[in-house]
């Protein structure tokens, strides 16, 4: 027994040690960053966009590789970076609250625990909308449509267990109301069905409709300022609707990265938020940045993890 | 809307914007001519290296790639049966046999030309047509994109080849593996047994690459050694003095106007749309007993057709963000990365980018010509006077690069191989193929799509009958269904009654 503390004693000063001696050096040698979708995707963009200003404010020629490893929403990738040694040259995109759903409504590879939490880039809040000449034309309406009929409303959306439908949950939870949910396969077709009158209404989020405006009334959008993305449209709360909700998207290390090179790294990131170039370069790719590091990273991805247990265990979503 | 297009056509010409096409064409038809590597692939691949990129340069690489790998897989689905993409499965209906016959040359000219053709074609539907045709696609729905499916997979099985049991048996099959991963409703594992590989489904390329690639492989390896397949002429000629005797004005005008149809359709993309121009040439035709056994009209109907949808699966993808496509989507992906996002805004918001990409489009199915035409017929046709085991081998080295490549993971090879044992099983029953590559592609949209439409009309099936356009549907698929032993027994009528 006491053999074993020992060993663990000793593992972990070695590893402290080599951790200090490579935070100076760091990085050494490429850093591979995953992303658990195709490339092109909404998260692989967010990855190639960021990265080369991470690159540059880790400065002394750092370089990033981005390497995609799609897969199972997201699980492929995000499992191979919580089984990666936590030396700093594997990082992984991490999004809200997909992959902290993905450890309720299937067996996972990885729980919140299997990571360091770098810093989260992107936070896109999600808005409801409906078509131009529906009849639904403010969250009154909605409610009032609800009301009337329980279910009639349906509610187009891009998965079960997303942040699209935990908003409606709290909404439906909030007015006491009901909704048909259809899931569709990704937002795009979801947003069609929206425009041809094919489902009610349906929730995205806001970079999903930015380009949309024309074509859709926005109902609202759920975050506590308006967003940059639709001046135009106000926040649930100006209307009366305590809903805050969207989907998050970030950076992540194994568990047990050596403090100082999170440091860096969270540090990296830090300096890219305030950079002019980078907040144009993501506005053009459609993403809302949000950055926060660290702790603040970790208890939001706490938060959003006991929203997600909390909706499985009254309306588990399969 | 025309001025911009004006506008922006200069710019295409500038050096590298012009040679990013060309080059993006010969790119285009030697992954396409390659088994298990498909536009969807190469394209993904470049995505990554096109951040770096002047955007016209990008996307002229990507129409490029597009245009020349529709044709490109006509290559090896005429020389060697072998489909080089989904798309190029009906091509091998009469590429081959006119290739046995020595007639392989002309099958590729003829490819070629119609494939150029139908580029075009659609090429202009993208740059003139674009916002009305975006509003075609609104009118589809989740019951009407389900008939569009049924009506799909009732062409294949009723309309194809001789024995109809057969072929839904085959379709059964293609639907089956369509069920394989998490279900589209609520994600739950089906047939999985527990590998997270299979989550996602099984890729198209993989059952093609494995049913497809390997049966004709094994067969090439079978038959005594000779010095090469066909080391007789392939019956080349120059393009210029073929061209005149090509006059397939019918085929090539209904099957440029099914593939941008199909197109602008969520979904189904090239391969659905050269079996109905293949299906429709044929039953229009005065001759149809001579079809599938060497009919050049029937390659053309093919590849116009499946190069037709090129350009108008851009369509809804530019301007509602829905590719029609696989590759559409990849594309979609490419302009994003240069700030092009979709929506209606895109064609105001970034005119010269957004056209300049369009007459990219449409040079590129031009040059599809110049550079396809020599290309083919001067060097890719005469790997078949290579010995057989060596020609043999370097197939199967490329579908196992291909069928890697596509995820990286050998998990995928082990599945193309069990593919191509059940492929070379069903080719020796004399099962059909296509219906199998055809019900993995449309049984997936046909089930997503019903249990949507089921939901929106909270259970009851009448919601799938509420419209006319699901109602159109409805009808072609009973005519498809019961259409030809109506026929059949019409001609039998009068026959008797002579």
């Amino acid at each position: 027994m006491l053999n074993i503390f020992k060993k663990a004693a000793i593992a972990g000063a070695l590893t402290l040690a080599a951790g200090a001696a490579m935070a100076q050096g760091y990085p050494e040698k490429p850093i591979e960053v995953i992303v658990g979708y195709s490339a092109g995707g909404g998260t692989d963009v967010m990855a190639r966009t960021t990265m080369p200003f991470i690159e540059k404010y880790l400065g002394d020629g750092a370089s990033i590789v981005v390497k995609n490893m799609p897969g199972a929403s997201g699980q492929i990738g995000i499992t191979e970076v919580a089984g990666s040694d936590p030396d700093g040259y594997t990082l992984g995109t991490f999004n809200l609250p997909g992959m902290m759903a993905r450890t309720l409504d299937r067996e996972a590879g990885y729980d919140r625990d299997s990571f360091t939490y770098l810093a989260n880039v992107v936070n896109d809040p999600n808005v409801i909308v409906s078509a131009k000449g529906s009849g639904i034309e403010s969250m009154d309406d909605l409610v009032a449509a609800a009301k009337e009929a329980p279910f009639a409303v349906t509610v187009g959306m891009s998965s079960l267990g997303g942040d699209d439908h935990f908003l409606l949950i709290k909404l439906q939870k909030m007015t006491e109301t009901d909704f048909t949910i259809v899931p569709f396969k990704g937002s795009a077709p979801a947003r069609t069905a929206v425009m041809g009158g094919h489902v009610a209404v349906g929730i995205f989020n806001v970079s999903e409709i930015a380009k949309f405006q024309g074509e859709l009334n926005v109902l609202g959008v759920a975050q506590p300022e308006r967003s940059d993305f639709a001046p135009e449209v106000p926040t649930f709360a100006e209307q009366g609707f305590d809903l805050v909700n969207g989907s998050m998207r970030g950076v992540v290390a194994p568990a047990g990265l050596p403090e100082d090179v999170a440091a860096k790294l969270r540090d990296a990131f830090e300096k890219a938020a305030q950079d002019p170039e980078f907040l144009e370069a993501m506005a053009a790719t459609a993403n809302p940045v949000s950055v926060v590091t660290g702790d603040e990273f970790r208890a939001l991805t706490d938060g959003l993890y006991d929203l997600a247990e909390e909706t499985w265990n009254t309306t588990p979503w399969n | 809307m025309y001025a911009d297009l004006l506008h922006a056509l200069p710019n295409v010409f500038a050096f590298a914007n012009f040679a990013a096409v060309i080059i993006g064409v010969i790119a285009g038809i030697v992954v396409g001519a390659m088994p298990g590597l498909s536009a969807t692939m190469a394209i993904s691949v470049l995505v990554p290296f096109t951040f770096g990129l002047e955007p016209l340069v990008a996307l002229g690489l990507m129409a490029g790639i597009y245009n020349g790998a529709m044709y490109g897989g006509a290559i090896p689905a005429v020389l060697l049966r072998i489909p080089g993409t989904p798309a190029a499965v009906a091509t091998t209906f009469d590429g081959y046999p006119m290739a046995q016959k020595g007639k392989g040359g002309l099958a590729l000219q003829v490819a070629v030309v119609s494939s150029s053709l139908g580029g075009i074609a659609s090429a202009f539907a993208l740059m003139l047509l674009a916002p009305p045709l975006s509003k075609v696609t609104l009118l589809f729905g989740p019951s009407e994109v389900f008939w569009v499916a049924v009506f799909g997979l009732a062409s294949i099985i009723f309309l194809l080849g001789g024995n109809p049991v057969k072929g839904l048996i085959s379709a059964c099959f293609g639907v089956f593996v369509s069920v394989v991963g998490s279900d589209p409703i609520y994600g739950n594992d089906r047939f999985t047994f527990g590998q997270l590989e299979m989550l996602d489904g099984i890729h198209i390329v993989i059952l093609l690459v494995g049913l497809y690639a390997l049966p004709p492989v094994i067969d090439l390896l079978e038959t005594p050694l000779k010095t090469g397949v066909n080391s007789s002429n392939l019956g080349t000629e120059p393009i210029w003095k073929a061209l005149p005797r090509m006059k397939y004005w019918k085929t090539w005008i209904r099957g440029s106007l099914i593939g941008i149809w199909i197109g602008i359709l969520p979904g189904a993309g090239g391969s659905m749309a050269a079996f109905m121009s293949y299906n429709e040439a044929r039953r229009s035709s005065k001759t149809p007993d001579t079809w599938g056994e060497g009919e050049p009209e029937g390659v053309a109907a093919a590849e116009v057709a499946n190069n037709a949808d090129t350009a108008s699966a851009l369509i809804p993808a530019l301007t509602l963000g829905i590719p029609g496509t696989a590759v559409a989507a990849v594309m979609l992906g490419g302009l994003l990365v240069h700030g092009l996002q979709p929506g209606p805004m895109l064609f105001r918001e970034n005119p010269d980018v957004v056209f300049g990409f369009m007459w990219q489009f449409l040079f590129g199915a031009i040059l599809l010509v110049l550079l396809g035409g020599s290309l083919a017929t001067n060097s890719f046709a005469r790997l078949l006077n290579l010995p057989r085991p060596l020609l043999g081998s370097v197939i199967i080295v490329l579908m196992l690069i291909g069928v890697y490549s596509i995820h990286g993971r050998m998990f995928d090879v082990y599945l193309m191989l069990g593919f191509g044992a059940i492929g070379w099983v069903m080719d020796k029953l004399k099962f059909p193929l296509p219906p199998v590559v055809l019900g993995l592609i449309l049984g997936g949209f046909a089930e997503e799509n019903l249990r949507l439409a089921l939901r929106i009309g909270r259970g009851d099936p009448a919601v799938l009958f509420q419209n006319t356009t699901s109602l159109i549907l409805v009808a072609l698929t009973i005519a498809v269904i019961v259409g030809p032993s109506l026929k059949k027994r019409f001609l039998d009528g009068r026959k008797t009654a002579e």
